[in-house]
């Protein structure tokens, strides 16, 4: 086989089609004599096989461009243009119904900045956000590390922590609602079973960000956990076999080498989680399906995504719906920087204190040199038998 | 790596499937139906419906009646859900139905943008504007004159009220003796409230499941409510609101409202463990009575009924209109099909099947409306459709603001609901203002 590189992409048709009967086909040079004509005998079979090696080389060139454009072409579609035209819409009068009206440049900025409904929201959002993604990874993080454990029937427990996740946010907010009802609710009514003041779920600020925060939680625990789960796994078990031989027990092991083995899925996690708890709307949204306001009477759980709803179909004011959905993206954006920038500066400290580029902690690398130095030695122990074994 | 080579079949499947993704829409038949439709000249009716409108049986017995029509019917399970879904087919400019069920409700939006929506005079609306109740007709007329709507139903009230409790109360809880009790024929809020204080006396318990109710029924019924017929606001300052506000916010201070979820209750549990005792009904929501009691695992021997008094003055609440969108293809067609659906035989057929309330005169008075029906039973045997006939009488149709529904929604929502928690007729009465301020309603 010739060696082969992208610009000589054309030799292997010229093998292919030496076991044709035709003589040896003229390679089509560009410039030279691509017209049809120029030479004046060119056979059928000649027509043919250049015909054919134009399409190689287009087919070549432009085919992986082609297989990676559904996903331009949808993103173009459903992303980069809305984000376009949520702009446009921001920057005019819009009434929903009426149409666009004046241009007014960033007005809709103005109010809404200036607006307490907005800050409201915002502050809901906020704090729902870190009611349900601390709470979420600290256990998440737990259950990951009880089923990186060696325990029976590993697959049945692994798939029951993602039947939460699999369940439609619609019944799961049903059921919670429900639970959490002030009057009929089981909650209250167990804690009225122990003489506890009932609690007003769904009126009371804190309350209903407790609410919404556990079925926040309840969909996304398990998922997480898996994600982490996957993470652990890979984490090298010699570390830990090595780590618990120097006497470190199951919580040592698990702060100074799981952990910090896991920070890359653990940073992952928690972008994602961010992303996602600042667009929180469906839990807010039928928390309290009655209520005459969405987010309750008096906007207590009302989310930003959930207000810019509101905004745009209930009040109609396309115009400002549209500013808070730029607004929203400009602060997810902010956030997702800052976890970028300490994510970065993680991993480059990582790489400072290690030589290796694992980016291990110190005691992680300890541990790690202790593992070859006693594999290097001749076994002369049943423990450390097992991990030159390895 | 050696780079495949691609049969020119291929290559074009991948081409068009990538176009397939790109493409949207569908070729519509641009015919503005020029010749009626016939088994010749095939039309797809689209209609969007919501809720329970009782109009299945009527689009069988069209299309048998009528070759050639074929309706393909959407029901939207919840009104709000059915503005929404209009709302958003209306500022996107596509997808509309040839027959846009609009509830009241919605009718200061739909009025904003009345010309996108057919002038039924054009096909014959004049020649049967006689058949309805006279405000229903109003209702559906824009500023212009232009007549965009054929009325379905409406929803004149009467009170719903629980004769059991009423007799453990030791009160009159007879049909007659209770609209006797509720003021009679000349019935105001003032009466209404004194029974519900005697009650809240007797029994110690709530008298209505919550303020809003009232509160809607009480602005549905002034001639002028949030808007002034020349369509500016009128909130603050205006008297007549501020005084029933007074009334009832005292009521609500003096034990009266039970502070029910609306349309929660508890998932139907208040309507059986005896938590309130009357209720404002209109006439569609004697079917919410009904499930949310079945609901809870009742039945008629719950105790409830429904008398025919209603507190100052008549009053309507909810009732529907079917459209036909200016964007609809075959409009003459779509237009004949709404006034098919709307007509006294229909209507009598859509009371019988939901429960719904005819605004056509002639169904108010048919036997199916008038006699005995499943709802009659579960209401202890009341004569609803002729209780409901009656209540219709005086019904002045009111103008309906842009904003009206987000008034009532937002601004005065969270403040009944303070009312019902015990805060003061005052206080609550600045926070529906602050809220108006908050909301830049003008």
């Amino acid at each position: 086989m010739p060696l082969m590189s992208t610009t000589t992409h054309d030799a292997p048709e010229q093998d292919r089609d030496a076991s044709a009967p035709s003589p040896q086909p003229q390679r089509w040079i560009k410039g030279n004599n691509a017209p049809a004509g120029a030479k004046p005998a060119e056979t059928r079979d000649e027509r043919k096989t250049r015909r054919r090696h134009l399409r190689g080389r287009w087919d070549f060139k432009y085919s992986p461009y082609l297989y990676i454009s559904p996903f331009f072409i949808l993103f173009g579609l459903v992303g980069l243009f809305p984000l376009i035209y949520t702009f446009v819409v921001s920057i005019n009068d819009w009434d929903l119904l009426g149409g666009a009206g004046a241009w007014i440049g960033l007005e809709n900025y103005k109010a809404e900045l200036t607006s307490p409904l907005f800050w409201n929201s915002l502050f809901n959002t906020f704090s729902i956000f870190l009611l349900s993604a601390i709470p979420q990874l600290v256990i998440a993080t737990f259950i990951a590390a009880m089923l990186d454990q060696n325990i029976r029937a590993k697959t049945f427990w692994r798939m029951s922590v993602l039947v939460p996740y699999v369940v439609t946010p619609v019944a799961v907010t049903l059921i919670f609602s429900s639970a959490f009802d002030e009057q009929y609710g089981v909650l209250n009514n167990l804690l009225a079973a122990v003489n506890i003041d009932p609690i007003a779920w769904k009126t009371e600020v804190f309350p209903s960000h407790m609410a919404i925060a556990t079925m926040v939680n309840w969909r996304w625990t398990g998922y997480n956990a898996l994600i982490l789960l996957a993470a652990m796994q890979a984490v090298p078990r010699e570390l830990h076999e090595s780590a618990a031989i120097d006497g470190a027990g199951v919580i040592r092991r698990f702060f100074s080498i799981t952990l910090p083995s896991i920070r890359p899925t653990m940073i992952f996690v928690i972008i994602t989680a961010t992303i996602g708890g600042l667009q929180i709307f469906t839990e807010p949204k039928l928390f309290n399906p009655s209520s005459s306001v969405p987010g309750g009477p008096d906007r207590q759980y009302q989310t930003t995504v959930l207000y810019l709803w509101d905004l745009a179909f209930n009040r109609g004011d396309f115009g400002r719906a549209s500013a808070v959905a730029w607004i929203l993206f400009l602060i997810i954006i902010v956030i997702g920087v800052i976890n970028f920038l300490i994510s970065g500066s993680i991993a480059s400290s990582a790489d400072k204190k290690g030589a290796g580029s694992t980016g291990r902690t110190r005691a992680a690398r300890r541990a790690a040199a202790r593992a070859e130095a006693k594999a290097a030695k001749p076994a002369n122990g049943t423990q450390s038998g097992s991990a030159a074994n390895e | 790596m050696k780079p495949s080579r691609k049969s020119p079949l291929a290559l074009a499947a991948a081409v068009a499937g990538s176009i397939a993704l790109v493409a949207t829409g569908c070729a519509a038949d641009a015919s503005k139906d020029a010749q009626p439709a016939s088994a010749d000249n095939p039309v797809t009716l689209t209609v969007t419906t919501f809720g329970t409108q009782g109009l299945d049986p009527l689009y069988e017995k069209y299309q048998k009646e009528n070759p050639g029509i074929t309706i393909e019917a959407t029901n939207i399970d919840t009104g709000g859900n059915a503005l929404t879904d209009w709302k958003t087919k209306q500022a996107a400019g596509a997808g509309l139905p040839d027959v846009q069920a609009v509830e009241e409700g919605w009718l200061g939006q739909v009025m904003s943008v009345a010309d996108s929506f057919t002038d039924l005079r054009e096909f014959g609306a004049n020649e049967v504007a006689g058949d309805w109740v006279d405000w229903k007709v109003k209702q559906a007329t824009d500023p212009e004159g232009r007549v965009i709507g054929y009325g379905t139903d409406i929803g004149p009230m009467g009170i719903c009220f629980n004769a059991k409790l009423f007799k453990d109360a030791g009160m009159p809880s007879e049909r007659e003796e209770v609209a006797e009790l509720l003021g009679g024929d000349d019935a105001t809020w003032e009466d209404f409230f004194k029974a519900g204080n005697e009650y809240v006396k007797k029994t110690d318990k709530a008298f209505y499941d919550q303020s809003g109710f009232v509160w809607n029924s009480m602005v549905n019924q002034l001639d002028e409510g949030y808007y002034k017929a020349d369509g500016s606001l009128n909130i603050e300052g205006n008297a007549e609101l501020r005084e029933r506000w007074d009334l009832l916010s005292d009521a609500a201070s003096k034990g009266l409202s039970a502070n029910q979820t609306q349309w929660d209750w508890g998932k139907g549990q208040a309507f059986v463990d005896g938590s309130f005792a009357v209720m404002p009904c209109p006439g569609w929501m004697l079917g919410t009575v009904k499930g949310q009691v079945e609901g809870a695992g009742g039945d008629s021997s719950a105790g409830w009924d429904f008398a025919d008094v209603f507190p100052g003055g008549a009053a309507n609440w909810g009732g529907s209109f079917l459209t036909v969108p200016t964007t609809s293809e075959h409009p003459a067609e779509a237009a004949k099909l709404a006034q098919y659906l709307t007509s006294a035989s229909s209507q009598a057929t859509s009371f019988e099947e939901a429960g719904t309330f005819p605004s056509n005169l002639e169904a108010q008075k048919s036997e199916a409306v008038t006699g005995t029906n499943e709802m009659s039973e579960f209401f202890n045997n009341a004569p609803v459709g002729e209780i409901l006939g009656n209540r219709a009488n005086g019904v002045q149709a009111q103008y309906k603001g842009p904003q009206d529904s987000v008034i009532q929604e937002q601004v005065f929502g969270p403040a009944i609901k303070a009312i019902d928690a015990g805060s003061d007729s005052e206080t609550a009465w600045n926070k529906a203002l602050s809220t108006l301020q908050e909301l830049e309603i003008k």
